[in-house]
This record gives C-alpha cells, structure tokens and sequence, in this order.
C-alpha cells in the first residue's frame, strides 16, 4: 500500500483535523482575547511556522531521528541550564530563553524529548528487559531535566514531565514489582516534599482545590470563575463571542489555562462533546499509528506521545472544571503559546514520520 | 519457566508494550469518561445554579437616589436646595492598596494632613459603608486630574453627589435642621432597602421630620460591569422620583430681623400666628452654618466648644422656668376658682410668708407694691400677690390649669423630639426630687419658679391662647400641613370658652396691654412704637438662689453664667391679635430689659413691614 501520497503526508484525515482544530483554536482565541486580532495574527504565524516544523520532521526517516536522539536530549539539557541563567523573569520564575527573537520555554518541550530518549536508551540494546541497571540510568534520564525546571521554579511542569517519562517506562515493560517500588517510595516521600519542598503559593493551590469557597477572591478566584464559565454554558452554550465571563474578564488566564473554559461557555455540552470528537479522531489515528509501527523505538514513542496527548487534554480540562490544581498545562491546539504549539507539532512530524515507515 | 517470561524475544516485548499500551489506553479513556460525567454534571444538571452565579456576576444592581426636596419659606424664597459636589472616594472594598492610592491623588491634588487622617477615621467610623470620601467639594481641575489616575486604581472613583445648601446659613439652622452621613445609629430605624445607595439623611429640623416626604422614591439601574467592575451598559432602569417640596410657615424676612435682634445673646425666639398657628420665625442662638456640616460630615469640633451648645434647638429643647409670664394664667386661674375676684384689692408687702413657717418670699420691688388688684399685679408684675393666689388655690388646681396651656405635654409641632418640660406635683417631686412636696413650693409655684420648666414654644403656645382669649391654634412649620386637634385638645379648649368668663379673659388681656401701654407697666419702656398696641408680660428668673434676707446684688457684680434669664411674652393688635411671641434670653438680666424690647421690636417690624407687604 502506498501512503506517500501528494505532500509526503501519511495520513491525511490526521491532517485535516489537526488542522481544523487549529482553526478552531484561533476562532476561540478570538473570542478569549476580547477580540484582539493582533494576538491572533501572531499566533497564526506561529502555527504556520509549526506546520512547516511538522512537514519538516515528518520526511525525516524515523532511524535518523533515533540517531539525533540523545543530541537532541543533551541540547535541552543545555538551554535548561541556560535558562536557569540566562532566562527571564516572570512572575517570580525564570522559565523562558530567547531564541532568535522568540520567547521560548525549554520545559514545554521536554514532554516530548524526553520519552524520545528514553526511547531510544531502552531500544539500543537488543534485550528489551528493564533491568535494574536499565531501570537506574532511565530514572537519571528523567531526573537529570527535572531537577533544572524544579530549580526555575516550576513545580507543575516538572510533574507532567515527571509523568511523560514514567509512562514510556510503563509502556516498555516496567516490571510490576519496580512499579510497585516507584510508587510506593514516592508516597513515602511525597509528605516530605509537602514539607520541605512545597512552596506556600503550591500548597494553596492545592488546597484552594479542595475548597475553593476558603479564598474566593485569592487562590480560589480561578477555579470557582472556570466553573461558573463551563456551568453557565449549559447544553448549547452562549454563543461564540457571546460568554460573559470571558468578555466581561471574569475569567483569568483566558487564552492559556482556561481557554477550554472559554469554549465550554460560548459553545455548551454540545460544543464540548464535537470537540472530543475531533480530539478522538486525531487519538484514532495516533492508535493505528502506533499498532502499525515498525521498530520498537518507534512503537515504544508513538504509544507514549499518544498517551501523553491524551493525558494533556485531560490535564487541562480538569483545572478548568476544577479537579486538578492550576498547574500550568495548555490544551493541544488551541491554547495560546508558542512552546506547547512547538512540542505538539513536533511530536505530530514525528508520528507522520512513524507513519510512513509502518 | 520463569526464564520464557523473561525471555524478551522482539516479539514478546511487542506483545508487553501492546498489553500495556491497552491497559494505559483504558485508563486515560476511563478518566475522560469521567470529564466527561463531571461536564453533564455542570453544565446540563447544575446549568441554573452557574447561570445565576455568572449573571450576579456581570449585572449590578444600582440604586439611583431621588433629588431631594426643596423647603421654601412662605413667599418661595429657598431654604435649602441642592446641587452637585464632586467628591474623590475610595470603595474600602474594592481597593488593593490604599495607602498607594492615598499617595498618588496627594501627588495630583496635595491633600492636606488633615483630610487623610479624616480619611482613616471615617474609614473606621463608617466601615459599614463601601465608599468613604477622601476629599470633598473638588474643583473642575481636581477632578480631571483624578480621572487622569483612575485607571491605575481599582476602586478610586470621582462621585457626584447631593450637596444640600442652605442659603440663609445660620438663620434657618434649627428650624430647617441638616442633612448628614447615615450612620450606624440612623441604620437601626431605617428602611435599608430604600437608602441603599443613599448616603444623607435628614438629621435634625425639618429635614428629619419630613424625611419621608423630602426623601422621594428611588429608582434602579441593572448594569452590565466587567470583571474590573467598571459599568458597561444599562439593561434596565427605572427613575427616581424626586421628593416633593415643602413650604414653610416661615417668613424669611422676618427670621432674618429675628436673628439680627438674637445673634450675640444665647436664646430663642419665636413668631406664631395665633390664629392658625403658623410659626412666622423660629430662632435659636447660638448656630452654626450648616452648610459647614456637609463637607466634612462632622461639624467642626472647635467652633461648637467656643459656642455654647450651638447644635442645641432652644426653641423646641431649651427648658426654663416661665418666670413671671406665667402671672396672667395663674390670675385666670384664681379667678375660675373664685379665690380672687376683679374688685378685692390686697396689701402686697415686700414679702410673703406662710403662717406656719418663719421664710421670707421676697418681692422683686424691695419695699413693694401696696394696695394691689389682680390687673395692678399683673401690670407691675407684683410677686407678693401671686404668691398669695398660689397659697389659696394649692399646687393642684394650679397645676391642673397649667396643663390647659399645655404645660408638661408637648404642643404638637412638626418638629422632631420635641421636649414636654416639667409640670411639677406632688407625686412628680417625690418621685423625681425624692423630697415631699411643700407650701413653699407651691408658692413659688405662683411666680413660675422652683420645678416648673417650659420650652420656648410652650410659652408662644400658651400667649396665644391667651391673645385667642381660649381658641387653641396647633403650631406647624409645615404651610400646608392641617395638624388636627385631638380629643384632649378639644375638651381643653371647650373648658376654656365656656367655662373662663369673657370678662375674665378681657381683663387680662386689659391688663397685659397697659404692661406695655401704661408708664408704670413693667414693659412700657421697651417700646416707642405704641400704635400695633402691643400687649405682653415681662418675666424674669433666677438662676442663683439669693438667701431670704440678702438684698438683691446689682447685675453688674453678678457673673455672667448667674444672671438672670429675660423671657418675654406678646401679641399685638392687643383686640385682634395677628402675631404672638415669646423670646428667652439666657444669663442677660431682667425681662423688661431684653426679651421685651426685642420681641416689641419683633411685633413692630411684622406688623409694619411684613404683613403689609402680603396683604
């Protein structure tokens, strides 16, 4: 069967969609901008240069790009460290570098990287079995940039990083009992790291989660406008530009965190469930992606960007409905930023990549 | 056997990843079904519950207040009006910083020490508001330049609001009253509903006892605000509807000539037409300009020390002892119980003394009056006499007679906390003085002095029913209120048409015009302006008790806070009466001296100018 097809795309229904959730992205930005076309304009141009990035990375064979693995790994590890010195502030973290006139967040990217090296680490050897030697340098592939973004400080980030990496671990066959072993120790220590590590701010994240009513005009503002903004949507929504919490700005952080909030008010339940619609498509194809791929590195990486596009997804709706704490994860596509465009777009070109081999 | 499970062929591995791949797969599918429950929960089943949150949230309800209004004197002329002042407030609620916004409006407008420390204090005062002033009573360019920072403080704000004006300053202050910040007290008795984006509220005078009629009804507003709280567009609105106007009973030109006679002496004065009972002028000095008040909220401290009890309305509060203007009823009195008659004469010596007792109730004339009759005494104004008409009749009947004139109960006027005086008996001494009533008591009882205490406006109510020879006439301020007699009022007024002779009225009314008209009446002196033929009755009464045989100090080695108190009361023309008055002045001296000439003056000046002016 011949997928190379016109412009080398492999799967052209993964296309269309991900390029119809980038136009609705753009839509609603629109909207949670308070119609702020200049935003739009630029992250249009963003998009289009991740687009570019994407059919780029999707012509490069899926071996080449095991091969750049770990350069790739120990070139973020780097502008990790440059961002820790060299990086600018914002509000009380250092987490961005600029790079060729761009704002750049180094973490962003690590979701993907990172189970790129791990999987390329646990595919060189012809052996397929985590051994604890395996198990021992994986975990100092994980830790190694987790340190760096704990340091900026950036605790959210480092957990989704933290999980990214865990899962390609989990889907090459982590023995049940170093499972067992993981999870154990870190309910040992997590008391610990409330304790020690925890920053005042992060506890009340956490514990405005519980009960957001305890600081409503603090910590708990977010969380308790969010669900006033997804409830008040009800069944149809009310209408595109029409959400009063967004217009009228009761709702923070908009076009980031809470941009599904937005969406969740202007188009209701039923917009909610097309666009799970559309995101299920795209992890349709991500999973026949994955069960035809050839090679273990490239099966081993397309099941772990699947999940972990999954998990982003969940991630982000849950803040906005107010189940998780406000962590600082964007929703794939349509939140506003260059960063996690990048990341996404870049792991989209690989799995295009995957694609055409399988 | 344990070796072929660890066997990691390529193929075996594949089957783990794929095994593991379904179980994570099944996971993450799990936890988005379970968004997806947690999205029907909120948006389809709680949709009302967040509907409601999200429109509290963007739509405020906003009360307008009604213009407030206006007070007119009889002739039209203003009271008290309104117009805008315009006012930096900071909403406690809203502000971030205020100590930062301080700093910034000081930088555009230099506020003084002063209005921030005022600022503090208000805050804590009135914590129960949203909006405290920091400065008031801004100019044009103040204002713009407050509006040019705005923007960078939440909850500065630049506010329009009533300023109540009072035009004629001083001279209306206790009759017309002020308005003032509602505070925690004014909230206990108030409908909170209806004041809800008021601040002012009628305080004293006729601005708090026509509250409710000055006050309007107020209208509302639902307005769309952003998160930020900056209004954006009116849904809906209804108007206020303004308070309606009240016009007074009172002449603006005559209250002014009034004033100018007070100013200077601490007391009161007050015009009234018998007829109908409006209050011509009202005065009570020393005042204050309430207009001061509106500004700052609180009147200055400073000025009310250096006055004595300025805020104090004498005219309605003020209690003093009648003195000898309560002789023409005590004469009344003994004449309806027949223990004197028109045709005896008695020897007034120069003094009184009860057969049991060895006291010396000393006439104010040294060597006394001598032969006397009830006209005589009212016309020299002989204490001896009415001491002797006080021991006969006995503190009952006399008491009870004084009540006809409204003595101890309150006259009705359109004023708020009008005060009743004292009306003393028996049971009323032993129960407040803790003493028994004695014969001395009530002989003094006969001059108006020892427990007896009236309100300036009793005194004016009872002249007038004296100049109406028993007609009662309500007092009012209000041009178009028809206070209505009750009961009591009545049956008083029937006993004194039907059971006081004509004769006796005449007589007295006889001789309290030869007070002023005859030269050795007590007032005669206190006018050259004979024709409105005034007649009235001087008082005078002590305020330090001179011991029983001491001779009376001359005024001049009596300090001021022991003087006696002039009181005075008149009407003229003595037949047809068109104008009462009763005048107190505080610590002056004898009445002939000073009420009498002032409110002669008073008579003289309505007679002549004003009323001719109306008619």
């Amino acid at each position: 069967m011949n997928r190379d097809n016109l412009i080398g795309l492999t799967d052209l229904l993964l296309f269309i969609f991900i390029v119809i959730l980038s136009l609705v992205g753009l839509a609603i930005l629109y909207s949670a901008t308070n119609q702020n076309l200049d935003i739009v304009l630029r992250q249009s141009s963003r998009l289009l240069f991740c687009f570019v990035l994407m059919l780029s990375i999707c012509f490069i064979d899926t071996n080449k790009l095991k091969i750049f693995t770990p350069y790739i790994y120990i070139a973020s590890i780097l502008l990790l460290l440059f961002t820790l010195f060299w990086g600018h502030d914002s509000k009380g973290a250092t987490r961005w570098i600029i790079l060729f006139g761009f704002s750049f967040q180094v973490s962003e990217i690590l979701k993907i990287i990172l189970p790129m090296t791990l999987a390329w680490y646990l595919s060189i050897s012809d052996d397929k079995e985590i051994d604890i030697k395996k198990l021992f340098f994986s975990l100092i592939i994980i830790f190694l940039p987790i340190v760096f973004i704990l340091k900026q400080p950036d605790l959210g980030t480092s957990l989704i990083v933290l999980i990214c990496g865990m899962i390609t671990l989990f889907l090459s066959g982590l023995k049940t009992k170093h499972i067992s072993f993981i999870v154990i120790s870190f309910l040992t220590i997590a008391p610990l790291l409330w304790k020690f590590l925890l920053l005042p701010y992060q506890k009340q994240r956490i514990l405005t989660l519980i009960d957001p009513g305890s600081d409503p005009l603090g910590s708990g503002y977010h969380i308790i406008q969010s669900k006033i903004a997804v409830g008040s949507g009800g069944f149809f929504g009310k209408g595109f530009l029409n959400g009063t919490q967004s217009q009228l700005e009761f709702l923070p952080e908009r076009g980031t965190d809470f941009i599904f909030a937005v969406f969740a008010e202007e188009f209701g339940f039923f917009g909610v469930i097309i666009l799970f619609l559309f995101y299920s498509i795209i992890i349709f194809r991500f999973i026949l992606i994955t069960l035809r791929a050839k090679g273990y590195f490239a099966k081993i990486l397309s099941g772990s960007i699947t999940s972990i596009f999954i998990l982003l997804i969940i991630t982000n709706i849950s803040m906005a409905i107010g189940v998780l704490p406000v962590v600082g994860v964007t929703l794939p596509l349509l939140s506003l930023g260059g960063s996690s465009l990048l990341s996404i777009f870049f792991a989209f070109g690989i799995m295009f990549s995957i694609a055409r081999r399988s | 056997m344990r070796k072929s499970i660890l066997d990691f062929s390529r193929v075996n591995a594949e089957k783990i990843f794929n095994n593991r791949f379904y179980i994570l797969l099944t996971v993450l599918l799990l936890l988005v079904f379970l968004i997806l429950v947690r999205l029907y929960y909120l948006q389809v089943i709680s949709y009302d519950h967040f509907d409601t949150l999200s429109e509290t949230n963007r739509i405020k309800y906003v009360q307008t207040s009604p213009r407030r209004g206006i007070i007119f004197d009889r002739n039209n002329l203003v009271l008290a009006d309104n117009s805008s002042l315009y006012s930096a407030q900071i909403n406690i609620k809203e502000a971030t910083n205020i100590k930062k916004i301080i700093e910034d409006v000081d930088k555009e407008i230099n506020l003084t020490k002063k209005e921030i420390e005022n600022f503090y204090e208000k805050k804590i005062k009135y914590a129960h508001l949203n909006n405290i002033v920091l400065k008031g009573n801004l100019s044009e360019e103040e204002v713009a330049k407050i509006l040019s920072i705005r923007y960078k403080h939440d909850g500065l704000d630049v506010t329009a609001s009533l300023l109540r004006r009072y035009p004629y300053k001083k001279i209306t202050s206790h009759v017309i009253g002020s308005i003032g910040y509602i505070d925690k007290k004014d909230l206990l008795n108030l409908d909170k509903k209806k004041y809800r984006n008021t601040e002012y509220i009628g305080k004293t005078g006729i601005e708090k006892f026509y509250e409710d009629t000055l006050y309007g009804v107020p209208g509302y507003r639902h307005v769309e605000i952003n998160a930020k709280g900056r209004e954006l567009r009116d849904i809906e609105k209804k108007p206020a509807f303004p308070g309606d106007d009240i016009y007074l009973t009172i002449d603006i030109n005559l209250q002014k000539y009034m004033y100018s006679l007070l100013s200077g002496y601490v007391g009161s004065s007050i015009a009234m037409n018998p007829k109908n009972g409006e209050i011509l002028g009202m005065i009570s000095t020393p005042a204050i300009d309430p207009n001061k008040k509106l500004w700052k909220y609180e009147i200055d401290q400073d000025e009310i020390k250096k006055l004595n009890s300025p805020l104090f309305n004498r005219s309605v509060n003020g209690l003093y002892s009648p003195g000898s203007t309560i002789k023409p009823i005590v004469a009344l009195s003994g004449m309806h119980h027949e223990v004197i008659n028109s045709l005896d004469e008695y020897y007034a010596g120069p003094f009184f003394q009860l057969p049991t007792s060895s006291r010396r109730f000393r006439d104010w004339k040294p060597e006394g009056h001598g032969m006397v009759d009830i006209k005589k005494s009212i016309i020299q104004s002989c204490d001896v006499y009415f001491y002797m008409v006080a021991n006969k009749l006995g503190i009952e009947k006399l008491s009870s007679f004084y009540k006809y004139f409204s003595f101890g109960s309150k006259t009705g006027i359109d004023m708020p906390n009008e005060s009743a005086g004292v009306l003393p008996s028996k049971e009323w001494k032993f129960k407040n003085i803790g003493y028994k009533w004695t014969d001395g008591d009530t002989v003094i009882s006969g001059i108006g002095q020892g427990y007896f205490l009236t309100t300036p406006l009793q005194l004016v109510y009872a002249a007038s029913i004296i100049a109406n020879k028993g007609t009662i006439s309500i007092p009012k301020l209000n041009i178009n209120s028809k206070p209505k007699k009750n009961s009591e009022i009545l049956k008083i007024e029937e006993f004194l048409k039907n059971n006081i002779s004509l004769e006796d009225w005449n007589l007295i009314n006889d001789a309290m015009f030869k007070v002023v008209n005859k030269k050795n009446g007590t007032a005669y002196w206190s006018t050259n302006n004979k024709k409105n033929n005034i007649a009235g009755k001087t008082g005078t009464v002590q305020v330090y008790e001179i011991s029983q045989d001491d001779d009376r100090k001359d005024d001049k080695e009596i300090p001021d806070h022991l003087k006696d108190h002039s009181l005075y009361i008149g009407y003229a023309p003595a037949d047809k009466p068109e104008i009462v008055v009763a005048t107190i002045i505080e610590n002056v001296g004898s009445g002939s001296k000073y009420a009498a000439p002032i409110s002669n003056k008073i008579i003289n000046y309505y007679l002549d100018n004003v009323r001719n002016n109306f008619e």
